[in-house]
């Protein structure tokens, strides 16, 4: 991996860089698009590339299930199995095991979990894990890192973060002999909590990997945590982790959790958000997002958004037809979900330009105000953003939503 | 083709006067949209089916890569709010601005009924024909289907006929009803409306269900000449014909009452219209799956040879210039004999779509390979499948194309793309990638190689919409494909036709096999998920028989 940082904010932590990986250049801060079982969904692999999409997330747990490892070495990898010809990031399997398998058991070795397919006890170990995401063949894999709930207190969140770091060090011993280190790139994990004193532990220790790892995660996050904890860790994290290593927030989706990211210092982050909500008929724009299914488009002959480069604002598809359609036909979902994983991209495009530009400050102020309007805004963001020097409120005389503020148009009475 | 004709509108003609009324017959349609745009459609050809105005699992920038040259639309999904929404679209080529067809591709044309739809209605009356909509059975009158066309535009539009859909069999009072409605509603869509220039081109379905002298007889109403107020109607027309583009004929009516008239010659005792409740035969008796009640494709018997009689005792006393359209086939198989002894021109694709939505990857060709090959499944009866069910474990490490032969798809042969949206900092000035090779633009766009066989198996058992999306933009091309070989024969040995047809008979399994056990696994991978997908799969099934369920 090559990584530079060409520019910098010079009020926020907000940055700029190119990533070079074996499948081409992705320009950072970014937001990657999940393809969970080797596809976005209902989408063809040219039809998001042509987005000007350059990274993509694939799940190791969902793929070693099916199609399986045999199959992935057959074919030579993910990449030629689904047709992606840019670049891939795989997690480490650990976090859907703990999330979706009930019976998982976390020991020292690894992970203990009952197949799917047999019941049978099985192992994951990070040795496993490294293994399984050198067969699928990502440019970016991710150590097993032992996955507690946010929410969990008391001495399992340090036992846990303790685990990870060991567990990082039988990950890149492991990928180190595979001889796969020139073509794929191993991220580690921050761990620690919700508790400042674990997670700076938990830096220091992988900090000092720095030479065996190609970035970092922060992980542990996103699970149900107060929003303005969730922003003190992330700000702890980034500004504690090297310039020259990647920052990846994992989990992360909505614009404004996107962009408080960002400008504390964040490079990448992925989530299912967006081409989840498409399929019930959500569509993302600039000035917040619209249930289609909502009476009040059935004869909106509008586009979802008149500026949109997307194929399905450019071709002129109607809120009306996508009411029509929206829930019923998979053609209404893929055509949402080409617009939201283009308006995700517009996000930080316009967050890139901004840096570059200089008036990265100026671009927050007007996303919220075009995003929330006089709605008010998500008070952590606002806390979030003063805390690197930005004032959301600069001239503004707005109520502050407690709580996590999303944006939702809910009913035909929004 | 400029100069054939130098009016708008369409028209179709026969390239080869066929030998005889009913025989093979090349045919060329051609839409005349304005001094610029035309579209020519070779027949015998196929239309594409859609589901709520759209063609299922294809986006709109499919569209254009696609074959597709016609798309039929049913109207009734409109109907749950008045009024229709197409209808309020500004313009004047509203139905391909609002659903996303290329004026300079796609030939639209706008049916009140989805011709697939063969479930109980209501009965239809004098003057209505009983719809279905989202929210209930919505009463069409002439009247209003005319107001509907004349804002809509259609390049093609079905007349309102009136097609009992109650119980079969039907009395020949109900019959005589039939033929006198279609025709005085066919009359009412044709009298040229004052001051608009729009003049709909008109198929009309042939009415009179199973009955030989029935279909005759509205036949012959077609080419009389009309008197008194009915001849005031259409003039300056002199007879129905006159504004009357082609022929139709919707399959499933048809079937369905025979179908019961066969049920009714075995069993003295089968209980009589009105008395019992439509229960659609069992698809398979080899379901493994426990829920037999959830029935996604009632069969219904093909009764493929009592077709050809009813379809020339229609056509008998009409010209032989004329379109000649059929809905609801259900095999390749029947396309041929119904090429061969009818002489149709267009046919819908709806089974081969179809076929996309339940995992089935088609794989024929006509005339059929002279070597047998080995990839495709042979049955018991020594004949091969005309398709891969890729839900099979079969596939699982299987990483050839969809097809056997060589196919221009987007599944088999995808292109990469020659352009992508730049959203900021990311163009080539700050990656330093070259944007696709500058130096050479436009060059020949690059095909990327297939999707595999093993890929479609995964994502149908993963349940992701991608293989729907693919597998149907790939049937749609082996169907193209199939109707090019068609014509092709025609043209250079039509003294081969009945042989190849024979020979495609005896190669290719006609009881399709390979569907049913495709449905099978396509539903036990549904219920796999659980009950809330199967339960808005029913639903989607209901609604309109094309396309899956959106898996929330
Ligand atoms: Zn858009
Ligand atoms: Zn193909």
């Amino acid at each position: 991996m090559q990584f530079e940082v060409i520019a910098k904010c010079k009020t926020t932590k907000a940055r700029v860089s190119r990533m070079t990986l074996s499948h081409g250049v992705t320009m950072l801060p970014t937001f990657m698009p999940v393809a969970t079982q080797a596809a976005i969904k209902g989408l063809t692999p040219e039809q998001v590339e042509s987005l000007g999409v350059t990274l993509i997330l694939n799940n190791t747990y969902h793929l070693n299930l099916r199609p399986g490892l045999k199959v992935l070495n057959e074919v030579g990898g993910a990449h030629k199995f689904q047709g992606w010809e840019r670049n891939l990031l795989t997690d480490s399997g650990g976090f859907q095991l703990v999330s979706l398998s009930k019976f998982t058991t976390i020991t020292e070795e690894g992970a203990l979990f009952a197949s799917p397919f047999t019941g049978e006890p099985t192992m994951l170990t990070p040795e496993e894990s490294i293994s399984i995401q050198h067969a699928i063949g990502a440019d970016i894999i991710m150590q097993l890192d032992d996955v507690v709930s946010s929410l969990t207190t008391g001495p399992r969140v340090e036992e846990a973060m303790e685990r990870s770091v060991r567990w990082l060090d039988r990950c890149t011993a492991h990928h180190e002999q595979s001889g796969k280190k020139d073509r794929q790139n191993l991220f580690a994990i921050v761990q620690g909590g919700l508790d400042p004193g674990l997670r700076d532990r938990c830096l220091d220790a992988m900090i000092q990997r720095k030479n065996d790892v190609a970035g970092y995660a922060i992980g542990g996050l996103s699970g149900g945590e107060e929003k303005d904890t969730f922003w003190r860790i992330i700000k702890q994290c980034a500004d504690k982790l090297p310039e020259d290593r990647p920052r990846y927030s994992m989990g992360i989706g909505f614009a404004e959790d996107l962009l408080v990211c960002v400008a504390l210092g964040v490079d990448m982050a992925d989530c299912v958000f967006p081409t989840r909500t498409a399929r019930f008929g959500v569509a993302l724009t600039h000035s917040g997002p619209l249930n289609l299914k909502l009476n009040k488009h059935a004869r909106d002959f509008d586009p979802i958004d008149k500026n949109c480069p997307c194929p399905t604002c450019s071709g002129k598809t109607s809120r009306a037809i996508l009411h029509h359609t929206t829930t019923h036909e998979t053609s209404a979902a893929h055509a949402i979900t080409l617009h939201n994983i283009t308006f995700q991209a517009q996000v930080m495009g316009r967050a890139r330009a901004a840096i570059i530009a200089g008036t990265f400050p100026e671009y927050l102020r007007k996303f919220f105000s075009d995003y929330f309007g006089d709605a008010g805004y998500p008070e952590w963001c606002v806390n979030a953003l003063r805390s690197v020097g930005v004032d959301l409120l600069e001239g503004k005389d707005l109520k502050l939503i407690p709580g996590s503020g999303a944006k939702w148009e809910y009913s035909d009475a929004s | 083709m400029s100069g054939h004709s130098p009016i708008p509108g369409l028209f179709f003609s026969l390239l080869t006067p066929s030998a005889t009324r009913f025989g093979p017959r090349l045919g060329n349609v051609l839409l005349k949209r304005d001094e610029q745009t035309e579209i020519q459609i070779q027949t015998p050809s196929y239309l594409a089916s859609t589901s709520r105005g759209v063609i299922p699992h294809l986006s709109r920038d499919h569209y254009a890569s696609s074959g597709i040259r016609w798309v039929n639309i049913p109207f009734e999904s409109f109907l749950d709010v008045l009024p229709p929404v197409p209808t309020l679209v500004d313009g004047k080529n509203s139905l391909h601005t609002f659903l996303g067809y290329s004026l300079g591709q796609h030939v639209v044309s706008m049916a009140v009924r989805d011709p697939a739809d063969g479930r109980e209605m209501p009965p239809n009356g004098n003057a209505h024909v009983a719809a279905y909509s989202l929210r209930g059975v919505r009463k069409v009158t002439p009247t209003e289907w005319k107001s509907y066309v004349y804002s809509c535009k259609p390049d093609i539009v079905f007349a309102l006929a009136d097609i009992p859909l109650t119980h079969p069999p039907y009395s020949q009072k109900r019959l005589t009803k039939s033929i006198e409605r279609s025709a005085s509603w066919l009359a009412s869509l044709i009298s040229p409306l004052p001051n608009n220039k729009y003049r709909p081109s008109v198929l009309v379905h042939m009415a009179g269900t199973t009955s030989v002298p029935a279909r005759r007889a509205f036949a012959e109403s077609l080419i009389e000449k009309l008197f008194g107020p009915e001849a005031e109607t259409i003039k300056p027309l002199q007879t129905l014909d006159q504004g009357v583009t082609g022929y139709t004929f919707d399959l499933i009516p048809i079937r369905l009452s025979l179908e019961a008239a066969e049920k009714r010659h075995q069993d003295p005792f089968y209980p009589p219209a009105e008395s019992i409740p439509p229960t659609p035969p069992p698809t398979i008796d080899s379901a493994p799956t426990p829920l037999s009640e959830v029935n996604l494709d009632p069969t219904i018997p093909a009764h493929t040879d009592q077709l050809s009689p009813l379809l020339q005792a229609s056509l008998e006393p009409l010209s032989t210039t004329k379109l000649r359209l059929v809905n609801s086939v259900q095999t390749p198989h029947e396309i041929l004999r119904l090429i061969s002894s009818v002489g149709i021109d267009i046919f819908d694709a709806h089974w081969a779509q179809r076929a996309g939505d339940v995992g089935v990857a088609l794989d024929f060709t006509f005339p059929a390979p002279s070597s047998h090959s080995p990839a495709l499944k042979a049955r018991e009866n020594n004949k091969l499948d005309i398709g891969h069910n890729l839900y099979c474990s079969s596939y699982t490490h299987d990483f050839s194309a969809f097809g056997s032969a060589s196919c221009g798809c987007r599944a088999c042969s995808p292109v990469a793309p020659a352009t992508r949206i730049y959203h900021g900092v990311d163009d080539p000035s700050f990656s330093g990638e070259s944007s696709t090779i500058p130096s050479q633009a436009p060059a020949e766009p690059r095909v990327k190689p297939s999707f595999s066989r093993a890929y479609a198996h995964h994502l149908l058992h993963t349940h992701e919409m991608s293989a729907h999306s693919l597998l149907v933009l790939h049937n749609l091309s082996v169907l193209d494909q199939f109707f090019g070989g068609i014509r092709t024969l025609l043209q250079d040995r039509p003294e081969k036709w009945d042989q190849e047809v024979k020979r495609f008979e005896e190669i290719y399994d006609e009881e399709l096999k390979v569907f049913e056990e495709a449905r099978v696994m396509w539903r036990d991978v549904d219920l796999a998920r659980g009950k809330g997908r199967l339960v808005r799969e029913k639903a989607k099934q209901e609604e309109g028989t094309l396309g899956t369920a959106v898996e929330l």
